[in-house]
């Protein structure tokens, strides 16, 4: 039984290795790439517009409704990076009801890679944002001797991030595997679709989370400012 | 929990190229879109309001303009029923006074109608009077009647005042005594005397004749004239005809 799919390689040459991973997540890239593309190949501007595109609106509009949520300011810089790992997230999850399907998201390779852009993503909308002085600034703040705590908690919450994702993305995965062995025909389905809820809400809490992480670095309370950002989600899973 | 840094490495990559491909085909495209149909329908709705606004004035100046055109009919209405009222009280006036014009000249050709009639009939029968006593005197004029004629006469002097009788004797010229026939020597020397008796002796008479006279007798001298004929009779006679027609004359001045 493969826990990861970093271990399924396809093909090897000289140590680069073309792994499950790698190739299902370049599907995933091409099903929202080339359906993207498909639908807004011929958007309409006027009062009447095909499903589809009503669907993709529906799912930008909420994207950003949910970012002006989190951060309370203009979504639209953020979009494409927090809209993007929503959208990838939920994709890969989703289509683990497909058979012989390697969800890319059950690789702690890329819940690494996706936690290492957002580790990434912080600091440099914050200093856009900010510019770099107030932005380390507030790695001091309330007292110098705060740095190490502030510093490790960065990186801790990266870990966590990318752990939390791969962790439940891959259990679901291996308790599906384990319980197809045991009970072959009902019992698999039904936690099947538990892993679709489960995979629908770790895209959500990650794309939500590195909002906040991000909000909270563009937004970070100046001494004697009100605190209007919101707060993260206390509930993680 | 193994980590194989080349994937994550190409995993990172991977992401950036999906960041990349989905902002250029999904997020901008449909964000553009969106706002553009949001401001179609902002345009939409601003140009419907400004239609509204331009009907509502529209409204408002045609309504001020019918009000307007029905305060101008209420006064043109006003204006021509005070012209008819004046127009008819003006005809009224006028045919009224037409109607009293026509009724004075009818009345005036009445009268002058009435006393060209009276004119007439008294002129006829004064001339038949005079023609039927005329005739009658004729036919009994004589002696005897011309005597009496001359006794009347001689009466009248008899009854003259005191101043008159002067007046006559007083004369210079002789008092002439003229009557339609000529008198007979008696009847004169008989008047002769009543004339000297009652004026004077010394008074010279004169006898001449006149048929205009129409049996009658007069008396001429010192500016004064004393007679006695039909005439007189006649011209009575013409009064009370005259009378006569007086009630007449009132009752056609009243209609």
């Amino acid at each position: 039984m493969t826990i990861s799919p970093d271990s399924i390689v396809y093909w090897q040459w000289n140590g680069v290795t073309l792994n499950a991973t790698i190739v299902f997540t370049w599907l995933v890239m091409l099903l929202l790439a080339v359906g993207s593309w498909l639908i807004t190949r011929n958007l309409s501007e006027g009062p009447g517009l095909s499903r589809l595109q009503n669907l993709l609106e529906v799912v930008v509009t909420g994207i950003r409704d949910q970012i002006a949520q989190v951060s309370l300011q203009n979504p639209g810089p953020y979009l494409p990076f927090v809209g993007t790992l929503f959208l990838f997230i939920a994709t890969a999850n989703l289509l683990n009801i497909v058979p012989g399907y390697q969800a890319p998201t059950g690789s702690l390779s890329t819940t690494a890679a996706l936690a290492i852009c957002v580790f990434i993503a912080v600091p440099v909308f914050g200093i856009a944002n900010r510019g770099a002085g107030r932005y380390l600034r507030h790695y001091i703040q309330p007292t110098p001797l705060m740095l190490p705590f502030n510093i490790i908690g960065e990186l801790s919450r990266t870990v966590a991030l990318a752990v939390r994702l791969y962790g439940n993305i891959m259990s679901g995965t291996v308790i599906v595997a384990i319980l197809l062995s045991l009970t072959p025909y009902f019992f698999p389905i039904v936690m099947q679709l538990l892993g679709l809820l489960t995979g629908m809400i770790q895209a959500y809490i990650f794309a939500v989370l590195a909002m906040v992480y991000i909000a909270s670095a563009t937004s970070a309370q100046e001494p004697g400012k009100k605190n209007t950002k919101t707060s993260p989600p206390s509930q993680e899973r | 929990m193994d980590i194989d840094w080349i994937t994550v490495s190409a995993q990172v990559v991977n992401f950036l190229v999906l960041v990349w491909l989905l902002k250029r085909f999904l997020y901008q495209p449909v964000i553009r879109a969106m706002d553009r149909r949001e401001q179609t329908i902002r345009d939409r709705v601003d140009d419907a309001e400004q239609r509204e606004q331009l009907a509502e004035n529209e409204r408002k100046t045609y309504q001020d303009r019918i009000a307007e055109l029905e305060t101008k009919r209420e006064e043109l209405l006003e204006e021509a029923r005070q012209s008819a009222r004046q127009t008819r009280s003006q005809l009224l006036d006028e045919a009224r006074e037409e109607t009293a014009q026509a009724r004075t000249n009818w009345m005036r050709e009445v009268s002058e109608e009435k006393s060209a009639f009276i004119d007439g009939l008294r002129t006829q029968t004064l001339e038949v009077v005079e023609s039927i006593a005329r005739n009658a005197l004729r036919d009994l004029a004589d002696e005897a009647l011309e005597e009496k004629m001359a006794h009347a006469l001689a009466r009248r002097i008899h009854h003259l005042q005191q101043e008159l009788r002067d007046a006559l004797r007083d004369s210079k010229d002789a008092i002439v005594v003229t009557s339609a026939f000529e008198l007979s020597p008696p009847v004169r020397s008989a008047l002769t005397r009543a004339i000297h008796e009652q004026v004077g002796p010394t008074v010279a008479v004169d006898y001449a004749s006149n048929a205009d006279l129409i049996c009658g007798i007069e008396l001429i001298g010192g500016g004064l004239r004393i007679a006695w004929n039909l005439s007189d009779y006649l011209n009575e006679l013409t009064t009370r005809i005259e009378k006569a027609f007086e009630p007449v004359e009132a009752a056609s001045d009243g209609t």
